[in-house]
């Protein structure tokens, strides 16, 4: 078998239009907007007219195509959801960071 | 080809209603997303289930798998002669392939009508997310990984197969929890000149005997003995560059950080996070007679009240 060696780029590092995000997640341009209006995807902040999005966005994005084919989801069920995920996420940071602190625990 | 239960799979019995199906499917993919599960195995038992689901339920796909008759798990069955000219007619040559997947099959009944008008479908190929577990050394140095993957691919006669695919990839130092790097154009190949798809890597750091990560900072426990704490003393203290002393103040308190800054992980854009030594103040659990006697000294001697600070509401009790 074949065995390369391939480099592996910064996630964090790119930014891409709202056109080519929908490229990426394959997700409706249409469905993308509501999830920016409805604050569960965020656009980078920039002075372009254009919005910018960075990589918690196509992470959220990618996230939302698999909710929303693999449990049937509407667009409201899918921003309830996203928001939730999000809210977990936080706290799971929050656990982790509170934890490190914590003497006598080794868990990272 | 080897025989998937996808009824079992699904916890239902080959009789079971399209309604006990999606309900099934439902109650599993709540429990094994691995976009909401806290399974070990959630993405792997996702991925079954999805498959069962997929073909199942779709009417026309059930009876084509329904038709495969009956075997065990994992036994290895060809389908019967003439499944193929029923459902896939529009194949010219019989399934031999042994590393065919079963799920290939059904992708076929969808595939094959839809090539029929002779139209070739431009399709992106596959994303793929991977766990990356690294330990907390190989993030601050950077490492190298091998990736199996098993990657679902057409062949030439557009038919799908599972390839493996090993390949090794650089991760670059300054990797920490949750950080996700992308392999452009790693994924599955695009089908009909669409591109082919990215893999993404999820880092996850590994629990470290003594390390514990918070982004690019690390915390260590640093214990010291009553005397080191009181007297201050300098010690020295791991760090994944390599051991450094770290002088420790008269006076420290237990739980006090002692900071030391740039050891902590190496940030991808350059600068390094810190290192804090958390200090914990221990005593030994057994002494011998000469140290007893010190102890008993020292408590004679010493008119140290640590809990100074509690109200005296025990003098008015009495």
């Amino acid at each position: 078998m074949r065995i390369e060696l391939t480099d592996v780029m910064w996630f964090e590092e790119h930014s891409v239009s709202l056109r080519e995000l929908s490229e990426l997640c394959a997700l409706p341009a249409a469905l993308l907007e509501e999830l920016v209006s409805g604050g569960v995807i965020l656009p980078l902040e920039s002075v372009a007219t254009e919005p910018r999005f960075g990589a918690q966005a196509l992470s959220a994005a990618r996230t939302a195509r698999r909710l929303r084919e693999d449990f049937e989801l509407d667009t409201s069920g899918l921003m309830l959801a996203l928001g939730l995920i999000d809210r977990v996420r936080d706290l799971e940071r929050e656990l982790r960071a509170l934890r490190a602190r914590l003497p006598g625990t080794t868990s990272p | 080809m080897k025989y998937k239960d996808y009824y079992a799979t699904l916890g239902v019995e080959r009789g079971a209603s399209e309604d006990a199906i999606k309900k099934a499917y439902r109650r599993l993919a709540h429990k094994y997303h691995p976009d909401v599960s806290k399974e070990a195995d959630a993405e792997e038992r996702f991925k079954e289930v999805a498959e069962a689901y997929q073909t199942l339920k779709d009417p026309e796909k059930r009876a084509a798998y329904d038709q495969l008759g009956t075997h065990s798990a994992g036994q290895d069955f060809q389908p019967p002669p003439d499944w193929q000219r029923q459902w896939q007619p529009s194949q010219e040559e019989a399934f031999s392939a042994e590393d065919l997947d079963l799920s290939a099959l059904f992708e076929h009944l969808r595939a094959g009508r839809g090539a029929r008008g002779g139209e070739r479908m431009v399709m992106a190929g596959q994303d793929y997310e991977v766990a990356v577990p690294v330990s907390i050394e190989q993030a601050y140095s950077g490492t190298q990984i091998d990736l199996d993957l098993n990657m679902p691919e057409y062949d030439a006669q557009g038919r799908l197969h599972r390839t493996p695919h090993a390949f090794k990839a650089r991760i670059p130092k300054g990797a920490t929890d949750g950080q996700r790097l992308r392999v452009p154009g790693k994924g599955g190949k695009g089908i009909n000149g669409g591109r082919n798809g990215d893999l993404y890597l999820n880092i996850s750091l590994l629990p470290h005997p003594y390390y514990r990560a918070n982004g690019h900072d690390l915390y260590l426990d640093l214990p010291l003995s009553a005397w080191e704490a009181v007297l201050g003393t300098s010690v020295e203290v791991p760090t994944p560059g390599g051991s450094v002393r770290l002088k420790v103040p008269p006076g420290t308190q237990a739980a006090r950080q002692l900071r030391l800054p740039g050891r902590g992980l190496p940030k991808p854009k350059g600068g390094q996070g810190d290192l804090y030594a958390v200090v914990q103040i221990v005593v030994p659990s057994v002494v011998n007679d000469r140290e007893r006697a010190l102890y008993q000294q020292l408590s004679d001697v010493s008119a140290y009240d640590p809990r100074a600070h509690f109200v005296r509401e025990g003098s008015h009790a009495n």
